[in-house]
């Protein structure tokens, strides 16, 4: 694989490891985001929420250092072929995890509002798993990525598929949480769009195995991505 | 993803205007060319590109008979212009090189006046009849070399006396003066700077409405600017050939993707 070989012009790989090792940071610190807002809500810990939120400011920053190290790249180097679509991958790719930086803020906010009795028990725990295989999705989409590995993009594009019927269990009981009670919809809701961000988030580890896929193979998937339905039957 | 792929690109609907077979070169001992097979397009710019030494320049060299002044290259395979073989003894090299017309690395304009090195092809080939149709040739020709503007008021003036861009675009309009169908390029930018590169860039770019261009450049981006296919030589090997916007991002062989990236191959 010509790819792994090294560019008669060093300085080219310096750039582009560079790159891939604060893109590695960034997959880090949303992983992390996400962990800590799930952790948070089912503690109902509203000083840990707080770091969560205050903490986004870090991932808005590197994400916007590597569009810029990125566009750096491209000017002076010229990137074609896998070099151009490793630069494009990533730059997608610090999108997406800038996302779920911002999702992982969003629960954070909701978590510090939600009162200390809200039905939190049963679904912050489910919520806690559903963020535990999203953080999972997103490590390996992004090492997917950084080692060019469409095996494993395609295992983690799979996966979506559990996050999507997890969300819709936890959706279902929701509801029926809420026809039970009126005093439930508003913390329920919040839990809703709690569920809603992760699985948003989840979405967005599918997206980055996309541009891991896209990078080994120079195409996009064309076979639409695995997806679950709501049902809304109570 | 496949948009940055396809802007510009017309080539579906092309045809071949060139169609080389089983073409090989040699040098004496040396094998220069290696069964080279390709269809080149009709009205579309094609780039060669490769390392030095790998036969793109001795493959733009057959395609009007260059190699027939080298005493120890021996040309074989087909190659076809419109159908018609430009190897056949019937063929005379000099009629075929006014329609397979050259443009050289360095601008090399005869010592006479602007006009005389317009006017010299459509002269030797009695392409007119008398001073007005050749004078509207002149014009016609240094307008499509995007010079007309700047040389029609000193058309008397020596061609070596112009700036080494102008040379270059004189050289062109000295080219297609003689009504070629293909234009062939030896590295036309290398000794140019930036801005009257992307001149000559521009003009390429406006040639192919009326001609097939084929260009051999060290510079991949220029590959990459101007051509709509590229070809990328490999030790006289013609390793691949497609879309330019496919080459440069998914090329299919592991040796062009060395090269085009800059990686020891």
């Amino acid at each position: 694989m010509s790819d792994n070989e090294l560019h008669i012009m060093s300085a080219f790989d310096r750039d582009l490891e560079a790159l891939q090792a604060h893109f590695l940071k960034l997959s880090g610190l949303a992983e992390r985001a996400l962990t800590d807002a799930a952790k948070a809500l089912e503690a109902l810990d509203s000083p840990a929420a707080e770091r969560v939120i205050a903490d986004d400011a870090a991932l808005d920053e590197l994400e916007e250092f590597i569009q810029m190290e990125a566009a750096s790249l491209i000017a002076r180097r010229a990137p074609t072929a896998s070099d151009l679509r490793r630069v494009l991958a990533v730059m997608r790719g610090a999108h997406s995890l800038e996302r779920v930086g911002d999702y992982a803020k969003n629960v954070a906010k909701r978590t510090r509002v939600l009162p200390q009795s809200a039905p939190v028990d049963g679904h912050a725990g489910t919520i806690r798993r559903m963020s535990a295989l999203v953080t999972r999705m997103l490590d390996e989409a992004t090492r997917a990525l950084v080692q060019k590995d469409a095996q494993l993009a395609e295992a983690v594009r799979k996966r979506d598929l559990d996050i999507d019927q997890m969300y819709n269990t936890l959706f279902r009981s929701l509801f029926t949480y809420m026809m039970e009670s009126p005093a439930n919809i508003g913390p329920a809701m919040h839990l809703h769009f709690i569920a809603k961000n992760i699985e948003r988030a989840g979405d967005h580890a599918t997206t980055i195995a996309e541009q891991a896929l896209y990078l080994a193979t120079g195409r996009m998937p064309t076979d639409p991505r695995p997806k679950a339905g709501i049902e809304t039957e109570g | 993803m496949n948009d940055m792929t396809r802007t510009g690109l017309e080539t579906e609907t092309a045809t071949a205007k060139i169609s080389a077979r089983g073409v090989q070169v040699h040098y004496g001992q040396n094998h220069a060319l290696k069964n080279v097979s390709v269809e080149i397009l009709d009205r579309a710019v094609t780039a060669f590109i490769g390392p030095s030494g790998c036969g793109k320049s001795t493959f733009l060299r057959c395609l009007n008979r260059m190699n027939d002044t080298v005493a120890s290259a021996r040309v074989s395979g087909q190659i076809l212009l419109e159908g018609e073989d430009i190897y056949d003894p019937r063929v005379d090299p000099v009629q075929l090189r006014a329609r397979v017309g050259m443009v050289f690395q360095k601008p090399n304009p005869f010592p006479k006046s602007i006009y005389d090195n317009v006017a010299y092809g459509p002269k030797i080939h009695g392409l007119t009849r008398n001073k007005a149709e050749l004078d509207a040739i002149v014009e016609a020709s240094l307008r499509k070399a995007a010079l007309w503007g700047e040389v029609k008021d000193r058309l008397d003036a020596p061609g070596t006396g112009l700036s080494g861009g102008q040379q270059q675009r004189l050289c062109i309009a000295r080219a297609i003066a003689t009504g070629p169908e293909v234009l062939l390029m030896d590295e036309p930018c290398s000794a140019l700077d930036p801005i009257a590169t992307a001149q000559v860039e521009e003009l390429i770019d406006e040639l192919r409405a009326s001609f097939s261009v084929v260009i051999v450049t060290h510079s991949m981006q220029q590959a990459a600017r101007v051509s709509q296919k590229t070809a990328f030589f490999h030790l006289g090997h013609l390793v691949e050939y497609g879309d330019t916007g496919d080459i440069f991002t998914n090329p299919k062989d592991p040796r062009t993707e060395a090269y085009i990236t800059g990686r020891i191959g």
